[in-house]
C-alpha cells in the first residue's frame, strides 16, 4: 500500500482496517424459557473471537486474487464483509464499481421454481433489473447448457446442472468485481475449463476477482497475487507461489507463520 | 423512513418477484393451483352464509355480509403477520449470503397478502349480488381503508419479523396474540353491542380504526367521518414508524443470529 496515494483509481476493491468480532455466545438463549433461566442466573457467558482481525487489502482493477488460508483462518468472514453481508465492527470498505453481493454461487435459489424463473430472482436479488436479466436469458441458459430443462424446477436438476446454471448466472451479469469461492472443484472437466476461459475473459476486460481456494495448484496458475490469512490477519501477501509456500508451512508444520514482507 | 421507500422502490422487482415466489410455492402441487386465492375465501364464505342464515340466526340482515367486509381485511392482517414474522429467519440462508436489503423480505410477505386481500374482494362482490344486498357507491372508498389497513400491516410486520429474529417465541406466541385480538375487535359483532361504558375500553384497539371503514363502505353504504379517517392513518403510521424504526435499527445484526 506504498503507492496507495497514485492508484486510487485502479483500486477497485479497498478493505481497511477491517476487523470482525463475534461474540461467541455459549448456548445463547434462543427462547424467552433460555432467557429467563440464565437471566435468573445473572449471566450469559460467551467469549470474544475476532474472526478478521486489522486486514487491510487494495485490490487493482483486473487483479485475479487468490485468498487462501486454512479451515476457520477468517476468508469467508472477509469475502462476507467484502460483499456487504456483514457490516464490519470496525473498519471499512470501499468499492469501486459493482460488486455480485454474493458470496455463494446460486444462493437464492428455490428448487420448487424452474431455471428461468431462479435466473430472474437470483439477477434481482445481485441488484439487476428485470429487463437486463431478461436480454442476458438466452446466453445464461446457452452457457450452462441447460437445455430443455430450463423450465422445469431445479429440483429435478442433477448438481452439475445446478453449478453450471449458479456460474452462469452470476458471471453472465457482469460485475465489475467477482467473488467466486471453492466453486470450481464442481462440474466435469469440460465445464471446468469453459470456467476458467470465461475467467480470463473476464480479466481480460478488467474484471477483478476475488476467488477463495484451497487447491494450491489453481491458485499459482490462474492468481496474479495471493493472500493469505491465518487467525484472521494476513500474513503473506504476493506472489501466488511465495504465498503457497508458506501455506504449505502452516498447514505442515503449523508453525507460527512469520509475517511476509510483502504484507506491508 | 425515507430508507423504507427509497428502498423499497428500489427493489420493486425484488419484491415482486419474492411474492409471487411465495405464492407460487403456497399453491404448488394443487390441481387448483392459484384458483385457490378465489377459492379459499369463496368456500368460506358459503359456510358462514350457510351457517349463519340458517342455523345461528342473528338480529343482523345480511350477517355474512355483515361479518366479511371486515373479516377479509383481518385476514390479510392476520395472515400477513403469521407469514411475515418468519421473512427473516425462513430468508436466513438467503441473508447469509447476499447482501439485499432486509426490509425486501417482511414486505414480499406483506404484498403476497395484499395480492389475497384484492381477490378476496372478488367472491365477496359476487355474494353481495348474490344476497341481493344493495351494491354501494362507497366500494369505491375501499382503497383508502386498504392503504390504512396496509401500513398498520407493514408496522406490526417490521416489529414481529425482527422480534423473532432474537426470540423464536415470537413466532408462537403471535398466533395466541392474533386469536386473542380478533375477539377483542368487532369482527363477528358489531362495537353497538357493547355496553356504552366500556366502548372507550374497544376504542383502544387500534385497529378497530383501521378496518372501520371496510363495514361502513360495504355493508352501510357509509362513508367513515373524517376523524375516524384520521385516527386510521395516524394509528397506520404509528405502527409503521415504530416498527421500522426497530427493525432498521437492527436490521445489520440479524445476518448473525439467523
Amino acid at each position: 500500500m506504498s503507492d496507495q496515494g497514485n492508484v486510487d483509481k485502479s483500486v477497485v476493491v479497498r478493505v481497511e482496517n477491517v476487523t470482525q468480532r463475534f461474540r461467541v455466545i455459549h448456548e445463547r438463549p434462543d427462547s424467552l424459557r433460555e432467557l429467563f433461566s440464565k437471566f435468573l442466573r445473572h449471566r450469559v457467558s460467551y467469549h470474544v473471537l475476532d474472526a478478521v482481525k486489522d486486514v487491510s487489502l487494495d485490490v487493482p482493477r483486473g487483479q485475479m486474487l487468490g485468498l487462501i488460508g486454512r479451515n476457520g483462518s477468517g476468508k469467508s468472514t472477509l469475502l462476507k464483509i467484502i460483499a456487504g453481508v456483514y457490516k464490519p465492527t470496525a473498519g471499512r470498505v470501499h468499492i469501486n464499481g459493482t460488486i455480485a453481493p454474493l458470496i455463494e454461487l446460486g444462493a437464492g435459489f428455490h428448487h420448487e421454481l424452474t431455471g428461468r424463473e431462479n435466473i430472474l430472482l437470483n439477477g434481482l436479488l445481485m441488484g439487476y433489473s428485470k429487463e437486463e436479466m431478461r436480454e442476458r436469458e438466452q446466453s445464461i441458459i446457452d452457457f450452462a447448457e441447460i437445455g430443455d430443462f430450463i423450465d422445469a424446477p431445479i429440483k429435478q436438476y442433477s448438481s452439475g446442472m445446478h453449478t453450471r446454471l449458479a456460474f452462469a448466472v452470476a458471471t453472465e451479469v457482469d460485475p465489475q468485481v467477482l467473488i467466486l469461492d471453492e466453486i470450481l472443484a464442481v462440474g466435469d472437466a469440460a465445464f471446468q475449463q469453459k470456467c476458467f476461459a470465461r475467467i480470463q475473459n473476464f480479466r481480460q476486460a478488467g474484471k477483478t476477482i476475488l476467488f477463495v481456494s484451497h487447491g494450491m495448484q489453481t491458485v499459482i496458475k490462474y492468481c496474479d497475487r495471493a493472500v493469505l490469512l491465518e487467525k484472521g490477519s494476513v500474513v503473506a501477501d504476493g506472489d501466488p507461489t511465495q504465498v503457497a509456500e508458506v501455506y504449505q508451512d502452516v498447514v505442515s508444520a503449523r508453525l507460527h507463520p512469520l509475517v511476509h514482507a510483502d504484507a506491508e | 423512513m425515507k430508507e423504507l421507500v427509497v428502498e423499497t422502490y428500489r427493489y420493486r422487482e425484488l419484491i415482486w418477484a419474492l411474492a409471487l415466489k411465495e405464492l407460487k410455492i403456497r399453491y404448488k402441487r394443487s390441481v387448483l393451483g392459484f384458483m385457490w386465492a378465489l377459492l379459499n375465501p369463496a368456500l368460506m364464505m358459503l359456510v358462514l352464509t350457510v351457517v349463519f342464515s340458517t342455523i345461528m340466526r342473528f338480529a343482523i340482515p345480511h350477517y355474512a355480509i355483515f361479518l366479511l367486509s371486515v373479516l377479509l381485511p383481518w385476514t390479510f392482517f392476520s395472515q400477513s403477520l403469521s407469514y411475515a414474522v418468519e421473512s427473516i429467519v425462513g430468508n436466513g440462508e438467503l441473508i447469509k449470503k447476499v447482501s439485499v436489503p432486509k426490509l425486501v423480505f417482511p414486505v414480499a410477505a406483506v404484498v403476497a397478502n395484499i395480492i389475497n386481500l384484492l381477490l378476496s374482494f372478488i367472491p365477496l362482490a359476487l355474494l353481495v349480488l348474490a344476497m341481493r344486498h344493495p351494491f354501494y357507491a362507497t366500494w369505491l372508498y375501499l382503497p383508502v381503508p386498504m392503504l390504512a389497513l396496509i401500513i398498520f400491516t407493514l408496522g406490526m410486520t417490521f416489529f414481529f419479523a425482527a422480534a423473532n429474529v432474537y426470540y423464536r417465541d415470537v413466532a408462537h406466541i403471535i398466533q395466541v396474540v392474533l386469536s386473542a385480538w380478533f375477539y377483542v375487535t368487532p369482527i363477528i359483532y358489531a362495537l353497538d353491542f357493547i355496553p356504552a361504558n366500556r366502548q372507550w375500553l374497544f376504542k383502544l384497539n387500534p385497529i378497530i380504526y383501521v378496518i372501520n371503514g371496510f363495514r361502513l363502505a360495504v355493508y352501510y353504504g357509509l362513508l367513515p367521518r373524517w376523524q375516524s379517517i384520521v385516527a386510521s392513518f395516524a394509528c397506520a403510521f404509528a405502527a409503521l414508524f415504530i416498527g421500522f424504526g426497530i427493525f432498521r435499527k437492527y436490521q445489520d445484526d440479524f445476518v448473525f443470529y439467523v
